[in-house]
């Protein structure tokens, strides 16, 4: 086994049928999840140039080191969706992996519609006005040398959710081809 | 009882029945801030109580979102679970294990010292606690079994080892808990380096003393090689780049010469160049490192997210005061408070993970723990070994869950079981002393710039 995949995530996933739904969202979250590796080399090289910087001109540049923030603040939050889809998120399955597969699918039915979809729809609702404040005002960094168009970097909240409601609805139609056959599960690839 | 307490009470008591039906921990924290934000609404319009959350008020999660977003300590935190991944996958712990083994495989129980050594070279690996438990188990195990070492001390050894992991700086739960009681991530790190090293010497103080007593646990191998130049320059070279890059890292947060999040960045970039020396790097690897590192991040900050709202919501109803309250009228002196404190998080660390318990538990009672006139540091380090301690112990330890995973079929539950409890005993000790002897944990940070 390799010692980093530690989920049972790619057993999990067998048993859960796939629809043909479930398929497109995670070939789309797969594209998503290219361009947040790419943010964390980016990341990475953007805090080795201002650490450079600093000791070679005697100063780091403060759009730098926004420019780190924003960059984790996109990495995490567009990796939820990615972690969603791969079945990642923590669990304590003490219990859970003791239950049959209708079981499961049942608590993870009653768990998306009661829990994760209303939280999910609360920071979508909120976080438009959120955003619409930041843009109406022009709102920009407070520092010196900041980053302009401070709505765009705030708008990620909101995209991030929103991929995460997607991943939501890919897993929503499997537990439902499971419990009650619709939508029909598609071939395996 | 007030409404209110009842209310912050039911919510506490769903979230822990909750996380027993398998449902993501995340999305059952946020979930549960909508469930008692609505039954507030529902209390306060249908039956007039005033409770004094409604949908304006958890609205306010928005912005608890966003101070996490735009926090610049917390960006340490994709960047070190990015280095402990690669150094993972750099071919270093295969090289410590196979130069180490020649050295210590001529003392009695020396591949279990081996083991710890290996273990405390690289914990940061252990963004997941399970990480470190399945590298030491994978490198470790099998040589130790094959040299007849008796089973319960070879898991002992990996799942004490591995869950030590998340203490020994730079380690990512330090960073999330010196960011939610906003403490300087370098005190905190300096703060838990003599505990850490105090907890691995008794470690390793036990497996020489053990073996020595009972000499067929831990048989010495026939065929040892001579200690000659080549094998200490060999051990020499495995071990400089893991240590090296830990103590860059560490040293220029001490020296003031890099932010924890800069050291962890040049780390990331370190361990980089650890795996291309050693050939190790290919796309495949590096894209797999990447991804492993979406997931992560992601699965600590869907918590994080989940978390803000529920302590939002837990603190509307006055979930605070209540704490506060019950933990001050404890009848006991505030040493006896501190306790009681260890030994609920002792309990909770039974079921959950070290994220949540830092996040929702954490800034619960440190303001108490403040208030009483305790060192901030001293007690977030006693709190770590706590709850690294509640990892190891039965019946649902995460450390002995990982192994299990993990490990050959013939070793069985039972002899995990057995094998922990010398070293649950280990960490009490090391958990009384640094109790007792607080400059353990606040003699180093008081020397950082």
């Amino acid at each position: 086994m390799d010692p980093l995949s530690l989920t049972k995530s790619e057993a999990e996933q067998r048993r859960l049928p796939q629809t043909r739904l479930s398929l497109l969202i995670s070939r789309g979250l797969d594209r998503v999840a290219s361009v947040v590796s790419c943010i964390w080399v980016l990341l990475l090289l953007i805090i080795v140039v201002n650490v450079t910087a600093r000791y070679v001109f005697g100063e780091g540049r403060i759009e730098f080191e926004e420019a780190q923030w924003h960059l984790y603040a996109m990495g995490f939050l567009l990796g939820l969706s990615i972690c969603f889809d791969s079945d990642d998120h923590i669990r304590v399955d003490v219990i859970h992996d003791q239950l049959s597969l209708r079981a499961k699918a049942w608590i993870e039915l009653y768990g998306l519609l009661l829990l994760f979809f209303p939280f999910v729809t609360l920071v979508l609702v909120f976080s438009i006005p959120f955003v619409q404040y930041s843009f109406t005002i022009g709102e920009i960094s407070s520092a010196p040398g900041g980053l302009p168009y401070r709505w765009i970097i705030k708008s990620a909240l909101f995209i991030g959710f929103a991929l995460l409601a997607v991943a939501g609805i890919g897993r929503l139609s499997r537990v439902s081809a499971c419990l009650f056959a619709v939508p029909r599960g598609a071939p395996n690839r | 009882m007030m409404i209110n307490d009842v209310m912050s009470l039911l919510m506490f008591v769903s979230f822990i029945g909750l996380i027993f039906t398998g449902f993501p921990v995340a999305w059952i924290l946020g979930g549960l801030s909508i469930v008692f934000t609505a039954i507030a609404i529902i209390l306060d319009i249908d039956l007039g109580f005033t409770i004094g959350v409604d949908w304006a008020y958890t609205s306010v999660a928005i912005d608890r979102m966003w101070d996490v977003m735009n926090n610049w300590v917390l960006v340490a935190l994709p960047m070190f679970i990015f280095m402990g991944l690669m150094l993972d996958r750099s071919g270093v712990a295969a090289d410590l294990m196979t130069n180490l083994v020649k050295l210590f495989g001529r003392v009695r129980g020396g591949l279990a010292i081996t083991v710890t050594i290996i273990g405390v070279l690289l914990a940061a690996v252990t963004g997941i606690i399970g990480a470190s438990v399945v590298l030491l188990a994978m490198l470790g195990l099998p040589v130790m079994l094959q040299h007849g070492y008796k089973k319960e001390l070879a898991v002992g050894t990996v799942c004490a080892v591995g869950s030590l992991g998340i203490l020994m700086p730079p380690s990512i739960m330090l960073v999330l808990m010196a960011d939610r009681l906003a403490m300087s991530v370098g005190d905190l790190f300096l703060g838990a380096v003599f505990p850490g090293l105090l907890l691995s010497g008794l470690y390793i103080v036990y497996m020489l003393v053990y073996t020595r007593l009972r000499p067929n646990a831990a048989p010495v191998p026939d065929e040892i090689e001579p200690v000659d130049l080549a094998l200490v320059m060999g051990v020499f070279k495995a071990v400089l780049p893991p240590a090296g890059l830990i103590l860059a890292v560490l040293g220029s947060i001490f020296f003031g010469i890099a932010t924890p999040t800069e050291a962890a960045g040049v780390g990331a970039f370190g361990a980089t160049l650890l795996a291309l020396v050693n050939r190790q790097l290919s796309m495949d690897v590096l894209r797999k490192v990447l991804r492993q590192t979406t997931t992560t991040t992601a699965f600590i900050f869907a918590i994080f997210m989940g978390a803000t709202a529920y302590s939002l919501v837990l603190r509307g109803l006055g979930g605070d005061e209540l704490i506060e309250g019950a933990l001050l009228g404890l009848p006991f002196e505030p040493t006896g408070i501190i306790i009681s404190i260890l030994v609920f998080t002792f309990v909770l660390g039974f079921f959950l993970d070290w994220i949540e318990i830092s996040l929702i538990v954490l800034p619960l009672v440190a303001p108490v723990v403040v208030n009483l006139g305790f060192d901030l540091v001293w007690f977030t380090v006693v709190f770590a070994v706590c709850l690294q301690t509640s990892f190891l112990t039965p019946p649902v330890g995460f450390a002995i869950f990982y192994l299990k995973g993990v490990a050959p079929p013939e070793i069985d539950v039972a002899t995990i079981y057995r094998g922990v409890i010398p070293f649950i005993i280990l960490q009490l000790v090391g958990l009384a002393i640094i109790f007792v002897w607080d400059d353990l944990a606040t003699w180093l940070p008081q020397f950082t710039y």
